[in-house]
């Protein structure tokens, strides 16, 4: 046994100095509900899945429609019911990711984009700012954001080795309370 | 290798539960207090070295050492592997709790199964040929989990063969990989504890 150790914890610091994220995490997130729904879905180690179909359906399972990922696994779709909706995407092999948009995130002028153009007097009154200023700000936005978003998912997904040291103590006091049971059990009975 | 929350229908989730908790009985009650140690011991080890990536193609696979477990625990693989699994699901988000079952007697269960068919091999006199045993249920075990992941999935709708033929692919550089692993500890195994496969034998 003494033999053993130091071969072992060798073993152990081989195994443990090359820690590549995991990659069979599917991540999803929703960024952006006006006035498409923008999402994206990944694998957490950054791959993104490109070029995956995303089935929209409602709580209860109706369907809504579907949409695509594009190659940076961006996916958009504008939503034409005010239902709470969810977002499915099926990367095979177990790998699945759903998210949810409720009814009270989405755009609030739903439906109402023909109509809205038409009140003449408020837009006459700031007839120098473009019509869709709006969107352009939160496409401007989103853009800026990207990045920080991408290193912010990186870190939530990233393992430290404090957690993992943790887990095996978990392990450890676990089977030790385990074995101090067995063990007071057999010396009860003897 | 771990399905994650979702994924299967709630018939299947139910139904891996149930499987789960029966090798779990069965895991606890042949679980003498001589092996409660190596159980812990494997138990870690599962646990780290998912986290060891194999890269192949666009996406990439991990260890699971489900083999080995099963080799030198027996039932007790059930408990082992549960608590792994359990805290991976916890720490680092693999797999899900509901999923839990599911996971777990997809790589338990063909532990067990490779237990009862490699125990003689293993209590060979030859080094040789206990690990060559070893060698074998460490990758049959690989291949028995793929099998039991495409099942899995094919009770909640996928098409069974596409499903499997995809997971079995990904992970044949990992049975190879295992193979490796588990034949080489078959042998260190024999070279500094020989009684190691033989108590746990007559004593399963």
């Amino acid at each position: 046994m003494r033999r053993l150790l130091p071969a072992l914890l060798a073993a152990a610091a081989l195994a443990l100095a090359p820690l590549p994220a995991a990659a069979h995490k599917v991540v999803a997130a929703i960024f952006a509900t006006n006035p498409a729904i923008e999402g994206e879905v990944g694998f957490s180690n950054g791959d993104m899945a490109a070029d995956i179909p995303i089935e929209v359906v409602d709580p209860d399972g109706n369907p809504l429609g579907t949409t695509r990922t594009d190659a940076d696994g961006v996916f958009l779709f504008t939503p034409t019911q005010r239902v709470t909706h969810v977002f499915r995407a099926d990367l095979g092999a177990g790998h699945v990711a759903e998210i949810t948009v409720a009814a009270d995130d989405l755009p609030a002028d739903l439906g109402q984009q023909a109509a809205a153009p038409a009140e003449g007097s408020p837009a006459a009154a700031t007839a120098a700012v473009p019509a869709d200023l709006d969107q352009r700000i939160a496409q401007a936005v989103r853009a800026e954001v990207k990045p920080l978003r991408k290193d912010l998912m990186a870190f939530k997904e990233h393992k430290n080795l404090e957690s993992i040291l943790g887990g095996i103590g978990y392990i450890m006091g676990l089977f030790g309370l385990g074995f101090y049971l067995a063990a007071r059990r057999r010396l009860n009975t003897r | 290798m771990h399905i994650v929350d979702g994924a299967l229908a709630p018939e299947v989730v139910i139904g891996g539960a149930v499987l789960a908790v029966g090798g779990l009985a069965m895991g606890l009650k042949s679980l003498p207090t001589e092996k409660i140690p190596a159980a812990g011991v494997l138990s870690a080890a599962f646990f780290v070295a998912s986290l060891i990536h194999v890269p192949i193609g666009p996406s990439s696979v991990h260890l699971i050492l489900g083999g080995l477990a099963g080799l030198v625990l027996g039932w007790a693989a059930f408990p082992a592997l549960f608590v792994g699994l359990l805290l991976q699901a916890v720490f680092f988000g693999f797999g899900g709790l509901t999923v839990l079952g599911v996971n777990t007697v997809n790589i338990a269960l063909p532990a067990v199964l490779v237990w009862y068919l490699c125990r003689h091999g293993l209590q060979s006199q030859r080094p040789g040929v206990a690990a060559a045993w070893g060698a074998l249920g460490g990758g049959l075990a690989i291949a028995l989990t793929t099998a039991c992941v495409g099942l899995a999935l094919a009770l909640s709708g996928d098409q069974f063969l596409p499903a499997a033929r995809l997971v079995f692919l990904a992970h044949i550089p990992v049975m190879i990989i295992e193979a490796l692993i588990s034949g080489a500890a078959v042998l260190l195994a024999h070279r500094v504890k020989p009684e190691l496969f033989a108590t746990l034998a007559t004593r399963p």
